[in-house]
This record gives structure tokens, sequence and C-alpha cells, in this order.
């Protein structure tokens, strides 16, 4: 009984004790506190989570339904014969428009009274990449072995044609090994997803499919081995549906060794490769029984088609900035009649905010082609319309002196790469510049101007340095 | 190599998080305490992947910036808190 009774007199105790605990106001505001840290905490967990997921979809891309540059109704389609390498390799457009070589060299003339010398478009580009070698890291025979060579799978491959000929080689317009019965896939997400994974096989570093654009394809298109003008409706063997974009990855150290000769080997190389897997991926859906054709630098502007493909956003310096590999791609396509894709939506990844705050590749730029200035309509270096013959309007976007940078190519006997080896985009694919990337999509302006700054500090992007062409050499000791 | 340095970051935040529970077991910390310290080891931690990622890549002056700017802000931070844990103990 006596033992009952404490028990008893223990639990009313502690049930007072309770009760006093739980009225006692300093107890009160203890356990107040507490759950203010906890909903704290628990807030800024929340908000950390809701971040962390901004982020991750930032950098995947903001989808767009529309082409995502603003464009004027004054845009009309580029006449091909208007294209830099394209006018500079044919004789009877330089003789047709000789006002263009006399505006440039007239403008050449004022920027530099003294040191000028007369330019011609056709007659300099015949002497490229064959002039003497040079007492200089980077100019020398192995540099200049090294350029050939890296082009020469992609001459060979286009039947010792230039990247813009259209009907060459591997791009021929000729319907060779397609299958008379049409394979049904079983839906557009599948097809899309098979015709990539033949890509990724092929080896395409990124792939996307779009529509066919007529606003990105050239009219006419221009052979210029032939002098000949050709004709979407009349000479190309089927009306496409569908464009392809394919890119292929150039060398990060290579590239590091920009504007010298070395630069010129990955050029090549992945111009090869970009073109290997359009070729490859235009036999693939002939074999499907649909019509393809692969094309490099002809038939239609690669920037836009990659950027209609969700693949990247036009940059500062008329590229296409990738993720991961900023500028540093080469871009083919392949135009088919297949549409029984789903296609891919334009994204934006913040490239064009980092791109009006940055401006590393102007400042880099050996000619002093790429603007500093901010999108405009139109170019604002001329309003002369022979001198600006070339350019594009009605787009809001950076316009370039394209002519500016042909005659550096002309000058250094190689071209050049220091807007792709600048770029703070331009890394190779380590974790920590996908932490730079992270905090770059939803960074402020100001932060952009300040990486730039850091990205300098930190000793990338570094043009005209020997020593990544003496490194470049010390490679192959991992291979 | 780079795999090699994470299996190698792991173990160091393992230890780092023995070494903070040690810490807490012999003084009360505060939550200005534990976050200087954490903010302080997560940078010199954060600082060796940076410099080993960057010297991979064939960067070194990367590496070096990232020491100087993550590492010393890291050392830096432990300092600190460490001598206001040390002002907190003498003072009783």
């Amino acid at each position: 009984m006596v033992t009952e009774k404490n028990e008893k007199d223990q639990v009313q105790d502690s049930s007072d004790q309770s009760s006093e605990k739980k009225t006692n106001p300093q107890n009160l505001n203890h356990s107040r506190r507490r759950f203010l840290k906890l909903g704290i905490a628990g807030a800024g967990a929340a908000m950390a989570a809701a971040g962390g997921i901004t982020i991750i979809r930032r950098m995947e891309g903001i989808p767009h339904d529309e082409f995502p540059l603003p464009i004027r109704d004054e845009f009309k389609r580029i006449d091909q014969r208007n294209q830099i390498n394209v006018f500079a390799n044919s004789k009877a457009l330089n003789d047709k428009h000789p006002e263009r070589n006399r505006s440039f060299n007239t403008q050449l003339q004022k920027e530099n009274p003294q040191g000028f010398k007369p330019f011609h478009f056709y007659e300099t580009r015949q002497t490229f990449m064959a002039g003497p070698y040079r007492d200089a890291t980077g100019y020398s025979q192995l540099e200049r072995a090294l350029a050939v060579a890296g082009f020469s799978s992609a001459r060979q491959q286009l039947g010792g044609g230039s990247m813009e000929a259209p009907d060459s080689g591997v791009s021929s317009w000729k319907q060779e090994l397609l299958a008379k019965n049409q394979f049904r896939f079983n839906s557009p997400k599948e097809a899309t997803l098979n015709i990539k994974s033949a890509a990724r096989l092929f080896g395409a570093l990124r792939c996307g499919i779009t529509k066919r654009d007529k606003r990105w394809d050239y009219d006419p298109m221009y052979d210029f081995y032939k002098e000949r003008e050709l004709s979407w409706e009349r000479d190309f063997p089927f009306d496409p549906k569908t464009v392809i974009v394919i890119m292929a990855e150039m060398d990060y150290h290579t590239m590091a060794a920009a504007p010298s000769w070395m630069q010129d080997g990955t050029v090549g190389d992945a111009y090869a490769n970009a073109i290997k897997i359009a070729g490859q991926l235009t036999i693939f859906l002939r074999q499907l029984g649909y019509q393809a054709v692969a094309s490099m630098n002809d038939l239609g502007i690669n920037a836009p088609y990659a950027i209609a493909a969700g693949l990247g956003e036009g940059a500062r310096n008329g590229q296409v900035i990738t993720p991961k590999y900023g500028p540093r791609v080469r871009i083919s396509k392949v135009y088919t009649d297949f549409d029984l894709v789903e296609y891919d939506k334009a994204r934006t990844f913040g490239v064009a905010s980092f791109c009006l705050n940055c401006k590393r590749c102007a400042n880099s730029c050996p000619s002093k082609a790429i603007t500093l200035g901010d999108p405009s309509w139109e170019p604002t270096y001329s309003t002369d319309p022979d001198y600006i013959w070339h350019a594009s309007r009605g787009v809001l976007k950076f316009h370039n002196d394209a002519k500016k940078c042909a005659k550096f190519w002309i000058d250094n006997d190689g071209s050049c790469g220091n807007c792709i080896c600048s770029c703070p985009y331009n890394k190779p694919d380590f974790w920590h510049h996908r932490l730079v990337d992270a905090q770059n999509v939803i960074a402020p302006g100001p932060v952009h101007a300040f990486m730039r700054e850091m990205d300098i500090f930190f000793g990338y992007g570094k043009v005209s340095d020997p020593d990544r062409v003496k490194k470049f050499w010390k490679l192959g000791k991992s291979v | 190599m780079m795999a090699f340095t994470w299996y190698l970051l792991g173990v160091l935040t393992g230890g780092v998080a023995y070494v903070l529970y040690l810490i807490s077991r012999k003084i009360t910390l505060n939550w200005l305490s534990w976050s200087g310290l954490i903010a302080g080891s997560s940078l010199v931690l954060f600082s060796i992947a940076w410099a080993v990622g960057s010297v991979l890549e064939g960067v070194p002056r990367a590496a070096s910036m990232g020491i100087l700017l993550f590492g010393l802000s890291g050392v830096v931070i432990l300092t600190l808190v460490g001598r206001l844990l040390t002002l907190k103990k003498g003072g009783g």
C-alpha cells in the first residue's frame, strides 16, 4: 500500500512539474525560440531547394516556342554569293563587284594610312595557308603540317571541295542508297530518340532537330567552283521539311594556341568529324527510305539552325555558344524530307546577358572585327552599301565586320580562333566550370563583368601564348 | 586522378565532421561558431578540389589562384573562429 501511495505521489509530483514547466514563462520562451529556429532552418532549406531547382532548370535552358531573337519585316534571306568565303573564292563574283574590294581598301587605308597594303578578296585568297614558314613559335613547318593534315580529311570527304560548296562529296545531292520502303517509327518521340542515338554513335557531341526554316537557307545557293547559282525549287532534289543539327567538338588544348597555325589543326579535324557524322546520318535516313542531304557551311546558316534546335545561343562573336563547350564546336546539318519527329525547342541559357557585359572576344580580336557595342538591327560599323554587302538586316544581334576577320586570316596565313579561345564559356569539361556556369545563369549583369575579370585572373583564355604551342607538343605522352 | 581526389575529399570531409563533433563535445558552440567552422572547412576542402581539377585540366595558374582565394579565405575564417573560441574559453 505504502509503495502504491508513493508511486501515486510521484506521478502527481511529476504531473505538477510538467504543468509548472508548461506554464513557466521562461520555458515558454525557450520552446518558442526553438520553434522559431526550426522554422527559420526549414524556410532556409526550402529556399535552397527552390534555388537549386531554378538553377538546374536555367542550366538546361529556358524553352521558347518561337525563335529567341527578335526579327523585323525587313529581314531577307541571305544570297550565298554574299557569304564572305564564297565571295573570296569566286573570281566571277570579284570581277562582277569591284566596288566591294574598292570600298574595303578605302576603309583599310583610312584606318591605317602608314601600313596600308592593297587587299583583294579573290587574289589574296589564292595563297591562303600556303605562305612561307615563319621564325615564330606556332608558325613553323610542324604547325603548318598539323593544320593541313587537320583539314585533309574534311576536304577528302567533300571531294576536294570547300566547306561552303554545295553538292560535293559526302554532301552530294544524289540520293544514293535510298531504300524503297519507308520505315515507320512508333511515334515522333521515338523517331527523334532513334535519330539522336545514331548521331551519338557516329560521334556527335550534341544533336538537335528543328523544322526547316527558309529564313535561314541561302537563296539562291552558289557553287563557286562551277560559278553557278542553284535554286531550291529547280535544282535541290526534294522539299526539305526537317533539319538535323550536329555539333562536333574542337580540342581545347589546340584551340588554346590561337591564333597560331596550330589551332587550324583542330578546326579542320572538327570539320572532318562534323561532315563525317552528317554524311553517316544522311545514309542512315536514306536507308530508312527518306531523302536526305548532308551540309557543312552550305545550304543554310549554321548558327540560327543550331539556336532553333536548342543547342545553344547566339554570341557576340557571331558563333553559337553551347553549354559545357562554349563556342568550341563545329556545326554540320542534315536536310531531310522526314518530318514525323518531335522537334526540339530553342533554349536560352543566359549567354546573351553574359555577352553584353563580357566583350572578351571583341577585345581579343586582332582585326577588331567584333563589335564592342550592343545588339542592333543592322551593322553599326558602316552604312555604305558597298561596304556592308554581306551583312544581314532585321535581326537584333551583334553585327560584326566579317571582312576584317577574313583579312586577318590572309595576313596570318591561317585562320584565327582568338574569339573562341578567349571566350569564358570555352572550358574543358570539368566540374568546377559547371559550378561557375550555375552561378552565371542566375547572376545579374555586373556579376558577369566580374566573372570575366576573374576568368582573366585565373589564367583562362589567354591568346597568342607560345607556351600553349609548346605544351600541345607534349600532350602525346598520355596517348 | 579526379576520382581518387573525390575519394580523398570524402575521407577528409568525414574527418572534418568528426573533429567538429569532438570540438562540440568539449565546448558549447553557438550558431556563429558553427557557421564559421563549417564555412571555413568547406572552403579549404573546396580549394583542394578546385586546385586538383585545375592542374588536371592543364591550367596551373587557376589552381594557385583557387588556393589563394578559397583556401586562404577558409583558413582566415577558421583562425578567427579558433580565436573566438579561445577567448570564450579563457573568459570562462
